[in-house]
């Protein structure tokens, strides 16, 4: 571990770094399922959900907003979203987890970052 | 950037494919590039008005993932007498791609928005083009919605009839205000003795507004002219001076500022 830190802080530390917001992430979904109080809805599913616009009528209004943004970026972080809805990133991460808990979109890690997509 | 403006309404023969022609006419005429799509794959008409018969390609195909949009575009410039530009993408009027359109999964539907949302990076942003004005099918119909969501700018084309106009004002409060669209309405045909006065006029404007607590774009009177015409003429282009085609570039023009 001091051999580690003595080579490189910056590298362990931005290891931390991406663990906390990792935890954070998981945190984030935590709350909002307890906040909606829906948790048994949100069984993770073995089929993808289609996100067609039938479906995006039937979601909660703050779930339509993050999953309209989506569709129209394509692939996305929470901060992407975050900018277009003016909403914070730590609220459009937890909305973001949500539908991908639900089965309507993909999320994939690239070092530090995670993109949401909607899998076509 | 450029904007897309989807023209839509609940009941079928509101006249929204005529306005939505004349409205692209207009913007051409004033030096803009235009293109129109027709997204009412259920009853196409617009190849019919352009007397276009189609291309290789059709926006059906376009949807499918079969092409890009280049391929479907057919340049109507040269017919329509204007200093911009006019595009048409035209959609399959064939029985049998009327029957594959009305036959796709919920699957299909979530790409074919992914393809619709794309034509702002296509046409408005590589293309360059002002506006792009959708046609749709009226009621709730797939093709429909996603031209909602993929839309800046929704009108709602509605007659007088009164299950016309309940129609319309369930359709803003569960459908435009849930995607958080600007909307507006244009009531079409109304009676000319509606209008017929200053005072008849603002009782007409404020009785709509007050029903559909939103605002209305413009009251258009019924024409017997338009009617004679059987959808064969472009009024902005064919009859520059008539009250109709006015009344479609003062719609033109409040769109520009909406």
């Amino acid at each position: 571990m001091s051999k580690t830190l003595g080579k490189n802080p910056a590298v362990l530390l931005e290891k931390i770094k991406e663990s906390l917001d990792r935890l954070n992430e998981k945190m984030e979904v935590f709350i909002e399922l307890q906040k909606n109080e829906r948790k048994q809805d949100f069984v993770v599913q073995d089929l993808p959900e289609a996100l067609d616009v039938m479906t995006l009528l039937s979601l909660p209004d703050h779930l339509r907003k993050t999953a309209v943004t989506i569709c129209k970026l394509g692939r996305a972080t929470a901060e992407e979203v975050a900018e277009q809805t003016k909403r914070a990133r730590a609220v459009e991460s937890g909305y973001l987890n949500q539908l991908v808990l639900m089965g309507y979109l993909k999320k994939e890690r690239k070092g530090r970052k995670a993109y949401f997509f909607v899998e076509k | 950037m450029g904007r897309i403006v989807a023209v839509h309404s609940y009941k079928g023969g509101t006249g929204k494919t005529l306005l939505s022609v004349n409205l692209s006419a207009a913007y051409a005429k004033k030096g803009k590039r235009v293109c129109i799509l027709d997204l009412d794959f259920r009853a196409p008409s617009l190849h019919s008005i352009f007397n276009l018969s189609g291309s290789e390609y059709w926006l059906n195909d376009y949807l499918n993932g079969a092409c890009e949009i280049e391929k479907v575009l057919l340049d109507y410039t040269p017919q329509c007498s204007c200093d911009g530009t006019m595009l048409v993408g035209l959609a399959n009027p064939n029985t049998e791609a009327l029957r594959d359109m009305s036959s796709k999964d919920r699957k299909w539907e979530m790409r074919a928005l992914g393809r619709l949302l794309s034509l702002k990076n296509s046409l408005l942003n590589d293309m360059e083009l002002d506006y792009l004005i959708c046609d749709t099918s009226p009621g709730l119909q797939y093709s429909s919605i996603n031209a909602i969501v993929s839309a800046d700018v929704v009108i709602v084309v509605s007659t007088i009839d009164q299950s016309d106009i309940e129609g319309t004002k369930r359709m803003v409060g569960e459908l435009y205000n849930l995607f958080e669209k600007k909307t507006a309405i244009l009531m079409n045909k109304v009676p000319v003795e509606f209008l017929s006065t200053p005072v008849n006029r603002d009782s007409v404007y404020k009785r709509f507004e007050n029903t559909h607590t939103l605002p209305i774009m413009k009251v258009i009177p019924c024409y017997c002219d338009v009617l004679r015409a059987g959808g064969t003429k472009i009024f902005v282009r064919d009859e520059p001076e008539h009250s109709f085609s006015r009344h479609v570039e003062e719609i033109a023009r409040k769109i520009e500022n909406f």
